[in-house]
């Protein structure tokens, strides 16, 4: 495949996808309106599995015993910025999960989004491409313009397709975002000046003084940080998912928050490592205090996805724990998290979204008893809470214990406290199972329901085979990221001489 | 042994069928569910049963192996196999885990007859099955955890089995989460394992302290002999196999239900009774002995959190026991005595005798499950009824059951004739307990003579609340309830009662119905039904358990703990060459061995005072509510006293985080503050706020033009 472009090819796919859609859509514009309107969510979905099967040609190509990048594609923009794309195993798991949910997602819309469905699809295809070029980007300033952009056509999917209160979620969202990327663009010229380039592997052997590290880290950590979210910074998160449509909220918690992961581990650990050493501690303890903090919320909430918002603050903490053990172990399984949660979560969102486009509301205790009408439906929310309690088996496991693993090489204290939220984690979500799914019908709408769709099967069952499989096999999603990890570590280790 | 092959139809089997009776419970319908699941997991029993008698009688002690089925986890040094691992331990548990099993599978066809889930049923009893194998053949701590909470999953998913029903979801909950309080002990002492070990395989980490080998730690401690080695643990300085001794306890406690972690086993009772006699008796609850037994290399090093072990059984076998006096739910009674059988074995691996442990283990299974089943043949016997003073006088309707119930409670209040072998299964078990903790307290182990006086006391007690129960269930005059002399809060009880039970028929009563004695179902109050025996599919386990519990101690008393104990174990149970004190039995005085007859006969002649010759006058002194028999009713407080400081502060907490520090502090401050502040000054925002959603994205796009250019201006002046 030598000499194919292929990431530019499956990036850009989705956005030639959502030009297309608007060109045949203006060109009809006025005739046969409903006929086309019906095309759309197929159009969307099939430009979407194509992408997804590109991306799988990338699997297959991908050499996982190869250092370094691969199907690296460099040409010069303008100045010292250039466009670079290439990929790692770090990236390439995150593209996958990119590629697999959006088909997932635009099934998961297909009859509950109403109005505006054009603009809808070309949102969520254009917000696709953005979210490939963050993970493809290896140039710094194409990475910020993907990793910004991204927050457009996320913001119009709130604030235009979203809850009653989507104007404040969407102004919150963007308060925080904009706040962190400010610093993050400065650190970024900053960077460009001092070395003259922004090609991020230049940039990661460049060795930027002790002082600059702290402040240049600190920068891009205000940025990830509100993304992943970290606690103080996470509140933006539950009103957006609980104003987000059901796929908003998909995309949301299973691939936008991961940005913050993947940026910590392409800049500030490779690039910054003294800082890094400098500020583990406080990234331990903002990432206990998620842990322990957004699980306890998370038992008192009665918004269902406000509850499962909080789930993945706590959720994310163990990434940022397993990142900042500089461990082999935690870093892998900060990866493998990320991965693992993003199907978790998302799946958990889109369980929401099948209850919530019958009842038309998430309120907890409007529910009770919905085993008794919908028994498949109950079994599949079984296993995702299971899988997000981490039992053993699913994928949510091999997250946690891999970074408390990691996390415990570097201080008891943090496994310690990291491990609190596995008790915290059963309490809340059998919890909510319980009241959702068990005891006596009291509400006479729920009576009423009836169990899941084809179309819904199609959304959940590969989440579920998925998280199962992931959980018994996790060698699948290691193997191909090892030595992005080994990578990134020797790169951090080299400032201490090792 | 048994061929390879076999050995993992019996571990991997139930896990299928499992898979194949639940996804497809509607395709497959309940007969072919059931016929499936049962068939083959009563195959398992009979390979794994055969296995165990073929191996402890036929003189073929060969060396253990393991079975490696697939690389599960590869990752930084972090590495598992799922495998199968074959050795005494196992090969014992293996029998117990899938020969109690086949019966509950068995009995189940009664019990559950009219249940309208049965598919979903005994799908969860053969994934329990599958999980609890998984636990008892692992040769890593990452399966034994999969196991452990698989095992966890399948009992929360049976104790809320009847899912509308509040209690049981209560009780599921509860289990779950007491549970994972266990499970944060036990996952911190792998993570100090592998810490200390650089591997969570058992065959390595314990050879290194056997050998007392050097290990290098990866963090935390200088590279140097294992059995000398401190670590850094929150903040203190302990020697490694102290703190891994100690966390890996905590584990144990919260699976096998010990003082602080108990409250969830009482409670799970609410799932249906087959399930309580399989997992909250013979097998699950036990898996927190077998844990111990398993690392014993740790703890024969690890003085201090052998002392806790040993100090932690005591005390539960004794509370477990005064709870069990004052309880009047049939089934709680057992559960208490369940709580406290383990607590006896949990003190003889304290002590350094866990091939008691494991031998008490073994025969406990027997007689345990005997009497659970036997109590669920009572209650089904009895249309659901579980209150002890509705009961009374039913031997003459069950005489099977009763008979039944008779061995069982023979065999665990552990009647025999020291210094003979005659005797039923508990009294060689028990009686080789007690005799180790007075030997182990004559050696010097700490808390010795303290487990050996209240194992003492226990057994008195043992006996009282055994006999209690057969005296209130079985004898006396039937239908008490009509009795004047009743006390008053039992009819309250009784209409609450009442409620729980018609829901949890409720299910089993709407549709078609009724096969074999729908003439009896009458559901008019105040215990108008005649009670009847249970049909012979329910009775047959009975009899087999009935078997071993009259019969296990006997046989397997000289492999397990007699003059050759160390060819059976070999290197499955390791101690240490001083430890002696098994051997050291055989010296005790002779008071120590007559000691647990005489206590024991004590509690049946005060049982049968109080319950048999003077009916009522156990009533009367319940009615009386003294501060003893309050404390014991009511399970010396610990559900108020968790519910009153746990349950409040984390709510509390929840609540102040989320309302004081999300909205008020960091919401307030954030981004509600920046727009009331943007709003005061300017009353832009507002009209934002009001404005269109374009806007926002206008801001954004303005933003990143603005940046940009800033951006290139600066690149200019650089490129």
């Amino acid at each position: 495949m030598a000499g194919i472009p292929i990431l530019t090819l499956m990036t850009f796919f989705p956005l030639a996808g959502a030009v297309l859609i608007i060109l045949v859509r203006s060109a009809l514009a006025g005739r046969a309106e409903t006929a086309s309107t019906a095309t759309l969510m197929p159009a969307a979905f099939v430009i979407s599995a194509a992408t997804f099967l590109i991306s799988l040609f990338l699997l297959i190509g991908f050499d996982p015993s190869a250092s370094g990048y691969q199907f690296v594609e460099d040409v010069r923009w303008f100045a010292g910025v250039r466009y670079k794309m290439g990929i790692d195993g770090l990236s390439l798991v995150l593209i996958l999960l990119t590629t697999f949910l959006t088909p997932l997602c635009i099934l998961a819309s297909w009859h509950s989004i109403k109005h505006r469905i054009s603009e809808y699809v070309v949102a969520f295809l254009i917000l696709e491409t953005l979210m490939l070029g963050v993970f493809c980007s290896l140039d710094l300033l194409l990475f910020y313009i993907f990793f910004e952009g991204g927050l457009i056509p996320m913001f119009l999917i709130i604030g235009v397709w979203g809850g009653a209160d989507r104007l404040y979620a969407s102004f919150k969202f963007f308060i925080y975002t904009l706040l962190g990327s400010l610093f993050m663009l400065a650190a970024i010229v900053y960077m460009y000046i001092e070395a003259g380039t922004s090609d991020i592997e230049i940039l990661e052997q460049t060795a930027f003084s002790s002082g600059a590290q702290t402040w240049l880290w600190l920068a891009f950590f205000a940025s990830f940080a509100v993304k992943l979210p970290m606690w103080p910074v996470h509140t933006w998160l539950p009103d957006a998912h609980v104003q987000a449509p059901t796929a908003g909220s998909v995309i949301l918690a299973g691939v936008l928050l991961k940005m913050g992961g993947y940026g910590f581990l392409r800049f500030s650990l490779p690039m910054f490592p003294d800082a890094s050493q400098f500020f583990q501690p406080m990234v331990f303890v903002l990432s206990v205090i998620a842990i322990v903090y957004a699980s306890l919320v998370a038992f008192r909430q009665t918004d269902m996805k406000k509850l499962i918002a909080y789930s993945s603050v706590a959720h994310m903490g163990y990434v940022t724990i397993g990142i900042f053990s500089f461990t082999e172990i935690g870093v892998q399984g900060a990866i493998f998290q990320m991965v693992s949660h993003g199907i978790i979560g998302g799946a958990l969102f889109l369980i929401v979204g099948v209850i919530y486009d019958r009842m038309h509301t998430r309120e907890i205790a409007k529910f009770g008893g919905v085993v008794n009408v919908m028994p498949v439906f109950a079994a599949i929310f079984m296993v995702f809470s299971m899988a997000n309690v981490g039992l053993p088996g699913t994928s949510g496991f091999i997250g946690e214990i891999t970074t408390m693993v990691g996390g415990f090489q570097a201080s008891t204290w943090v496994a310690f406290g990291a491990a609190l939220g596995v008790i915290f984690s059963a309490v809340y979500m059998l919890s909510l199972y319980r009241r959702v799914a068990f005891g006596e019908i009291t509400n006479p709408d729920v009576a009423k329901l009836k169990d899941m769709t084809a179309l819904e099967y199609a959304t959940l069952v590969p989440l579920v085979v998925a998280t199962i499989l992931f959980g018994i096999a996790p060698s699948l999603i290691f193997d191909v990221t090892e030595s992005a990890s080994a990578r990134v570590l020797d790169l951090f280790n080299i400032s201490f001489g090792g | 042994m048994l061929a390879d092959s076999l050995i993992q139809f019996i571990v991997l089997a139930p896990g299928l069928a499992a898979i194949l009776a639940g996804v497809f419970q509607k395709q497959m319908g309940d007969r072919l569910a059931m016929g499936l699941t049962t068939a083959v997991v009563a195959i398992a029993g009979m390979l794994s049963v055969w296995q165990l008698i073929a191996y402890t009688f036929g003189g073929d002690h060969a060396h253990g192996h393991v079975i490696t089925l697939m690389r599960w986890i590869d990752v930084g040094g972090f590495e598992a196999n799922w495998a199968i691992r074959i050795d005494t331990l196992s090969i014992v548990m293996m029998a117990v885990v899938t020969g109690v099993s086949a019966l509950v599978h068995v009995y189940s066809w009664g019990y559950m007859a009219e249940d309208p889930h049965k598919a979903r049923f005994f799908s969860y009893l053969s994934l329990f099955t599958f999980m609890m194998l998984m636990l008892v053949t692992a040769d890593n701590f990452m399966q034994l955890f999969f196991g452990w909470e698989g095992v966890g999953l399948a009992s929360y998913l049976l104790i809320g089995f009847w899912y509308h029903k509040k209690s049981a979801n209560d009780a599921s909950i509860k289990a779950f989460v007491v549970n994972r309080v266990g499970d944060f002990g036990l996952a911190l002492g792998i993570m100090a394992v592998f810490c200390i070990f650089g591997t969570i395989e058992f065959a390595p980490m314990l050879e290194a302290i056997r050998g007392n080998e050097v290990v290098t730690p990866l963090a935390f401690a200088e590279a140097g002999p294992v059995r000398d080695l401190d670590m850094a643990f929150l903040g203190m300085n302990l020697p490694v196999l102290e703190v891994i001794g100690v966390l890996l306890f905590i584990g144990a406690m919260g699976k096998s239900a010990q003082f602080f972690l108990h409250v969830w086993l009482p409670d799970a009772m609410e799932g249906p009774t087959p399930v309580s006699a399989l997992i909250h008796a013979a097998t699950m609850v036990t898996a927190g002995v077998y844990l111990v037994c398993l690392v014993s290399p740790v703890y024969e090093f690890a003085p201090v959190a052998a002392a806790m072990i040993t100090l932690v059984g005591a005390v539960t076998a004794i509370f477990a026991a005064t709870v069990g006096m004052a309880q009047n739910d049939i089934k709680r009674v057992i559960a208490y005595s369940t709580c406290s059988q383990l607590g006896y074995m949990f003190f003889a691996a304290g002590i350094g005798a866990y091939q008691a442990a494991m031998f008490h283990l073994f025969t406990h299974a027997f007689f345990k499950a005997l009497l659970f089943l036997g109590a669920g043949s009572v209650i089904h016997g009895m249309h659901h009824e579980q209150d002890m003073r509705r009961m009374g006088g039913v031997a003459p309707y069950m005489k099977f059951t009763y008979a039944m119930m008779l061995i069982g409670t023979i065999a665990i209040i552990g009647l025999g004739i020291p210094e003979t072998k005659i005797g039923f299964a508990g009294f060689f078990s028990k009686d080789a307990i007690l005799e180790t903790a007075y030997a182990g307290g004559e050696l010097g182990r700490m808390f010795g003579f303290l487990a050996f006086g209240l194992g003492i006391l226990a057994a008195l007690l043992t006996s009282f609340y055994s006999w209690r129960l057969i005296y209130m269930t079985f004898h006396g005059p039937r239908a008490e309830v009509a009795d004047a002399a009743h006390p008053h809060d039992v009819h309250d009880d009784h209409g609450a009662a009442e409620q729980t039970h018609s829901a949890a028929v409720m299910s089993a009563h709407d549709g078609s119905h009724d096969g074999g004695h729908g003439d009896a179902h009458g559901h008019d109050h105040h215990g108008a039904h005649t009670p009847h025996e249970s049909p012979v599919v329910m009775l047959v386990p009975l009899a087999l358990l009935a078997v071993g519990a009259i019969f296990a101690g006997f046989f397997f008393y000289d492999p397990m703990v007699g003059h050759h104990y160390k060819e059976f174990w070999g290197e499955a149970i390791w101690t240490a060459p001083e430890n002696t004190v098994l051997k050291a039995k055989y010296d005790v005085p002779h008071w120590v061995l007559w000691a647990p007859l005489v206590v024991t006969v004590g509690g049946f002649v005060l049982a049968t005072f109080t319950y048999f010759f003077n009916r009522g006058f156990g009533a009367r002194l319940a009615a009386r509510k003294g501060p003893l028999f309050s404390l014991f009713s009511n399970k010396w407080y610990f559900d108020e006293i968790y519910q009153a400081t746990i349950v409040r502060a984390t709510k509390w907490l929840g609540d102040v985080f989320w309302k004081v520090g999300d909205r008020r502090i960091i919401d307030g401050l954030g981004p509600n503050g920046v727009a009331a502040l943007v709003q005061r000054s300017s009353g832009i925002l507002s009209k934002m706020h009001t404005g269109y959603l374009y806007h926002y994205a206008f801001v954004i796009i303005g933003a990143l033009i603005v940046f940009g250019g800033i951006m290139l201006v600066l690149m200019q002046g650089v490129g």
